[in-house]
Formats: structure tokens, sequence, C-alpha cells
């Protein structure tokens, strides 16, 4: 009875049959293409975008006392004294800090880690805010605090290179990537008004989406196409046509397969156009092979078809079928690294990463989207990890299918 | 329950060396938990014939009906189908056609889409594809549906269109699990005649029903309950094994009083909702009992497969 041979007509005629269904579907095409890009705007924006409790350090080597207080005012702000601008550095780069205020006399310098634009935006406003007062009296006028702000947006999202690194030419109505330090030398002139330098830590990247990006790709493209397969295929069970199947020329892994290739096509819709969410909207860069990446993703969303085609076995309603999704897919949001690093997981759980195919999808995209690796270097283990999910989860799918027979 | 002819487990009769069967089962089991689905069941299906399963509900149809297409795993018994036995029965399952009782079909697709895939998974492609599914459409009286989306047909036809489905591919051995269920009279009717032209061609088709008209148009009847077969033969044989005869219907003024007069004359008599009923032995008395009674009006009513049953299956343990 194991391995009947796979007739390609047969997969072929399942595979047209899945893809019928599927683009006569328009909610769930629109699900597919859509809710990625809404989940990559959401994961963007909201989970780094914490405004309250943000970490400041605070140098204070002399002068500009009205900063100095209206920082402490700021309710926002938790603000830790440092002895040096070294210091405030090396706790920004261990993440402890989310920036620091250097004041020295004449000089204000501001350190950011630039890994969301809100906390930026916050800061520089409220070293403003604290300078104010003495520009009021220099030029008997406020500045449009709001243009000032989306360009330092501006200058996040473009991605092109480090905004502000130092103080800038002096100017009215500067934009594009020339900081708001810049811009305040220009309204105070070299007189009485403290120089505002803005400096980026890690530059101007954003750390959490690029690393987040890659793997909340895969996540998307897994977690459909598990629940979509796990439905069809109960959908095949309880409307009697996988008992037809059984006494058709048609075998359980010929049926797989024409799932796979069928579903194949929309996860490549899919992934095509979280990848381009991902790497136009949020500038995550994609060194190496886009097809590589493609590759790797297929393979992730292969396994989980044929997960879901296994474990819809165990479902006797679509309604159960929907409570797997807290039994297989948010182990795998919360455990496989895919926002933060598997080594801040604690230890007994560990093994359990290790044992989920998000956590080896994400650590390939991620070296193929960041790192430019190349096919070889992601094989061992993550290709390797992903290959054998697959072939495990598509004979247990076949043999389950053969439980039929009761 | 001893009646000659009446086949029981045990009393499985020889095959007949010159008859060639489809299906051959002798003495299946199965369990399901405690209940026995399958009750040390036997039956015989020659090639060629309409054959009738009937029972009530639960009686275990089904469950055979599933033995045979090989999606059951079988506790006892032997079993081949097409002259395959059931275990090795995947060769024959191209020669099968399997209508459940579920209807099988995919409701977003369209009546031709549905009609494709099948097709496609017996390798029938092409033109022969198409002429197919256009003359079986025809039959299920479809055609002008085709292009619509199955999903928003009337429980009827979809029941039609899985029908058509299930004779994609001009099995040998169909197996259909109520194939009428809520297709109108006129239909049913063109239903049997091509079931009936299949029979002729060759064709054995096994079929349940609840419905005693379709029965009476089998060549054999076989009478389910609990997991055994009850009674087996052609629909005429039945009534005789069931000793049923005629019942003539009376209208007289007092019906009790005739009916007691005539019990006493050894008749055997009942009233029925004011009407009199008495089972005619011998033609012969006829004429006797019509001059007692004197009756208004009357009826003579011919046994059916129903009143064999019911007779057949009295003290039989449901
Ligand atoms: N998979 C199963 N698991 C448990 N019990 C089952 C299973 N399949 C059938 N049965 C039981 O076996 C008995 C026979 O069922 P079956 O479906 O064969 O009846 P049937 O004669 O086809 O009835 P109907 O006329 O209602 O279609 C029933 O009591 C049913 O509950
Ligand atoms: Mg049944």
């Amino acid at each position: 009875m194991m391995g009947p041979k796979i007739n390609s007509r047969r997969v072929l005629v399942v595979a047209r049959r899945v893809v019928r269904q599927l683009k006569r579907d328009r909610r769930t095409i629109g699900l597919i293409t859509l809710a990625p890009v809404f989940l990559m705007i959401l994961f963007g924006y909201a989970l780094s975008g914490e405004m309250a409790g943000i970490n400041l350090g605070v140098v204070d080597l002399g002068g500009q006392d009205a900063l100095r207080d209206h920082l402490a005012t700021v309710d926002d702000f938790d603000l830790l004294r440092l002895g040096s601008e070294s210091d405030a550095e090396r706790l920004i780069v261990e993440g402890r800090l989310h920036g620091a205020v250097v004041i020295r006399g004449e000089e204000v310098r501001v350190l950011l880690d630039g890994s969301s634009p809100q906390i930026t935006a916050s800061i520089m406003t409220e070293v403003k805010n604290g300078l104010l007062p003495l520009k009021g009296l220099q030029n008997g006028g406020r500045m449009d605090v709001g243009g000032e702000l989306e360009d330092v947006e501006g200058g996040w999202l473009g991605g092109d290179g480090i905004v502000g690194g130092s103080s800038g030419p002096g100017g009215l109505g500067s934009d594009g990537d020339i900081g708001i330090c810049a811009a305040l030398g220009g309204y105070g002139g070299p007189g009485a008004a403290p120089e505002v330098v803005q400096r980026y830590i890690r530059g101007y990247d954003l750390e959490m989406m690029d690393s987040v990006g890659p793997a909340v790709l895969g996540l998307v493209v897994f977690f459909f196409t598990f629940i979509t397969a796990a439905i069809s295929f109960l959908r095949e069970r309880t409307q009697g046509s996988l008992e037809k199947f059984m006494v058709s020329p048609l075998s359980r892994p010929e049926m797989v397969a024409g799932y796979l290739l069928g579903f194949s096509l929309f996860a490549l819709l899919q992934s095509a156009t979280t990848l381009l969410v991902v790497v136009l909207a949020f500038g995550v860069p994609m060194e190496g092979s886009p097809l590589t990446a493609f590759g790797v993703i297929l393979l992730l969303g292969a396994g989980g078809l044929v997960l879901g085609a296994f474990l819809s076995n165990f479902a006797k309603t679509e309604f159960q079928v929907v409570q797997f999704i807290p039994i297989v897919i948010l182990p795998q949001v919360v455990l496989s690294g895919v926002w933060w690093p598997l080594e801040s997981i604690p230890a007994f759980l560990q093994p359990i990463s290790y044992a989920l195919p998000l956590t080896y999808s994400s650590d390939a995209l991620r070296a193929v989207m960041l790192k430019g690796a190349g096919i070889s270097e992601i094989l061992v283990p993550d290709l390797l990890f992903l290959v054998g999910f697959f072939v495990l989860a598509f004979g247990a799918a076949t043999l389950m299918l053969k439980r039929e027979v009761g | 329950m001893q009646e000659d002819g009446l086949v029981k487990g045990e009393e499985f009769p020889a095959a007949d060396p010159s008859q060639d069967y489809s299906i051959v089962a002798r003495g299946l089991l199965k369990s399901f938990g405690k209940l026995k689905a399958l009750n040390d069941l036997s039956v015989r299906m020659p090639r060629g014939t309409t054959y009738c399963l009937l029972g009530p509900n639960g009686s275990g149809k089904t469950t055979f009906i599933r033995a045979v297409a090989g999606l059951l795993r079988l506790d006892g018994g032997d079993l081949s189908v097409l002259g395959e036995p059931v275990h090795s029965v995947n060769r024959v399952y191209p020669r099968i056609g399997y209508m459940t009782q579920h209807k099988a079909l995919y409701p977003d697709l369209t009546l031709r889409e549905n009609m494709e895939f099948y097709a496609g998974l017996y390798g029938i492609e092409g033109w022969e594809r198409d002429e197919r599914i256009s003359e079986l459409l025809e039959m299920v009286d479809l055609a002008d549906h085709i292009d619509r989306i199955t999903g928003a047909l009337s429980g009827g036809m979809y029941q039609r269109l899985s029908l058509a489905c299930t004779l994609i591919h001009d099995p040998d051995l169909l197996l259909l699990d109520e194939p009428t269920v809520g297709v109108d009279p006129i239909l049913r009717e063109a239903f049997w005649r091509f079931f009936d032209g299949l029979a002729e061609r060759g064709a054995t088709i096994l079929i349940t029903t609840h419905l005693m008209d379709e029965a009476e148009r089998c060549k054999i009847v076989g009478y389910m309950r609990a997991g055994r077969m009850l009674a087996e033969g052609s629909p005429e044989d039945l009534k005789r094994l069931a000793g049923l005869r005629p019942i003539l219907r009376l209208w007289v003024k007092d019906p009790q009083a005739s009916a007691s007069s005539l019990a006493a004359d050894g008749l055997e008599v009942e009233v029925v909702g004011g009407v009199l009923q008495v089972r005619i032995e011998e033609h012969g008395r006829l004429k006797e009992i019509l001059e007692g009674v004197e009756p208004s009006d009357l009826r003579l009513v011919e046994p059916s497969l129903a009143d064999a049953f019911l007779r057949l299956s009295e003290g039989g343990s449901r």
C-alpha cells in the first residue's frame, strides 16, 4: 500500500480544481494579499511606537539648566543621569536606553537609537521645547515643530543614510536628510543659542523592522496556508469527496501534491505582496536573491499546508480547526525568534523553539535578506530542517488520510 | 423466519457456477464498539442485476456499501468485489462508481467544473470528456445549468449532479447510497430507466432506498435488519414467501358484527378505520363472503412489498 506512483496528470487535476476554487473565493484572495500588508503596517508602526516610558539618559556637563529642568518634567521620560557620553552610548547599544541628551555648555548632543520614529520624534520635540524660551527671546517667534518632525520621519523611511550626523549647514526650511539640529542652528544663529547635534548610535536603521520583517513574512505565509489547508481538507472529508477519492485512482500522495501545487500559486502571490511591503515600504534590505527568499517561503508554506492537512484529521468541524491556532500558531509566534532573539527565550523553552519550523525560516530569511546569504549558507540547518519537517508532515498527512478506512 | 428460500447467513446457498458474481460476501462482521453494524451478513450479487438493499435506518446498508468500496476494515468474513478479494480491491477501484450519502460536490465550482474534476481523476479528457459530461447532464436534466455555481442548486438538483459525477467513468459496479433522495417522481422514473439500461449492458447496480416502489423495480431485493440479511429474493418471491394474499376491503353497515361472523367461518379478518378487511385464502370463497355481508362497496388490494417486509420481520428482533 505504501508509496504508490504519483501520476502527474491527476496531481494537475487536483491542483487545477484547488486553483479554481480559490480563484472564485474573492474574500480569501483579498485576505491572502491584503492581510499581510495590514499586518506588516501594524507591526511596523504599532509595536515600535512605544510612547510611554522612554528611557532617556542625561549627561549634564554644565549649562542649559532650562533644558535639563524641562526634560525632568516630561512624564514619558524615565531619566537616568550618566557621567559621560560614552556611558550613554554603551547603554543605548545594549538596548537599555532609547536615547540620551548630552549637555555641555553651548552644545547639546542628542544620541538616539533610531529604532522607532515615534521615540526619536518625542525626544527631539522635548529637547526643542526645553530650549524654546531661549529662542523665544532671540527670535520673538515660534518655530514649526510639526514640519521638523516630518523631516525626521522622512529620513527614516527613506532609509538613505544617517540622518543629521552632525550639525548640517545652517538654513531655514531645510528638508530631506538635514536634521533638526541644522534647523535649530539656523534659527538661533551662532550666538547665545546652544548648538544641537543629533547622533544616531545605530545609524538610521530600524533594528526592529529589519529583523522582524523577514521573519513575519514566514509567519504570515505559514499561518494562511496552514489554516486554509486544514479547512479545505476537513471539507473534503465532511462533504464525502475524500471517500470518493479512495474509490478512485487518485492516491493520497497525489491528492496532497495537487493541493501543494494549487496552493503554491497563492503562497507565491502572498509572499510577493508581503515581500514588497517589507522591502519597499519599510526599507528592509534585500541583500540576497529574492528567488532564494521565495524558495524558503514556499518551502515553509508547503510545510504549513501538509501540517494543516495532517491536523485536519483531528477536527470534526471548522470551529475545531480554528482551535488549532493557539496550539500551532501561537507557540511559533512567541518562541521562534520572530520578535526577539532566541537567546532571550528562557532556557527551558528553547528546545521547543528548535523544533519549530518558523525558527528556521526566520533565520534563513534574515540571512538571505539582511546578510545576502545564498542557498549553501542556509542549507544547514535551516533548509534541512524545513525539508525534513515537510517530508515528515507529508508522510503523516497521507498516512492519516488512510485512517479514513475505519 | 425459516421459510424456504429465505437467505440467512448460516444457510447461505451454494453459488450457481454458471453465474458471474460482482459481489460475493460471506459472514461479514463489523462492530463499532458494542454495536454490531454488520452481523454475519452474506450476500451474492450476480453481474448485470439491479440489487436493492432495504432496511430501517441504521440497519447497516451504508456500512455494507462502504465495505464493498473498500472503505471499511472488516472484523471478519470474506468479501470479493469484481472477482478480487477486497483487501486488494484498489485494483478494481476505477471500475467502481460510488455515490455516497454525502453529496461529494464542491459547492463553489460550477457543474461543469465539478464534472471535469471527477473526469480528470479517471483520466477522461478532451472531447470524450465533454461529450460524456453533456450526455450525463442531459440524463439528469441539468444541461441548462452547466455553468451555474453548484452551491446555488436545489437539493434535488444537487443529488442529480452527484449521480452524474458518479457515472462519469461508466463504472462496471455502481454503489448508489440513496441516489434518489429529494429527486422528483418524473426524474426518478428517468433514473430507473437509465439504471435498467446500464444493467442490461452488464453493469451491476447496488442501490439503497427507503422507497418501496423503487425496490419493486429491482431484480433482487435484500431486506436488512440489525446488520443481517433478513430476506432476499425478487419482489414477487418475497411476497409469496411472506405468504401474502390479496386483501378484500368491504364497506358494510355493521363492520364489527360482520367481522365476528366471518371470523367464525375461519377467515382472517380485521376492522381498519370502519372498513372490514378480509384476507383471501382461496378465490372460491369470494362468493360466500360477499353473500354473507352484502357490502355497499368493495375493493381488492394486492399485497405490497412493504406488507411483505412487515410480515417477514414480524417477530424478528429489531
Ligand atoms: N463510523 C462509525 N462509527 C460508529 N458507528 C457507526 C459508524 N458508521 C456506522 N455506524 C453505526 O452503524 C449502524 C449502521 O449504520 P449505517 O450507516 O450502515 O445504516 P444505514 O442502514 O445506512 O442507515 P440509513 O438508512 O439511515 O442510511 C448505525 O447504528 C450507525 O450508527
Ligand atoms: Mg445509509
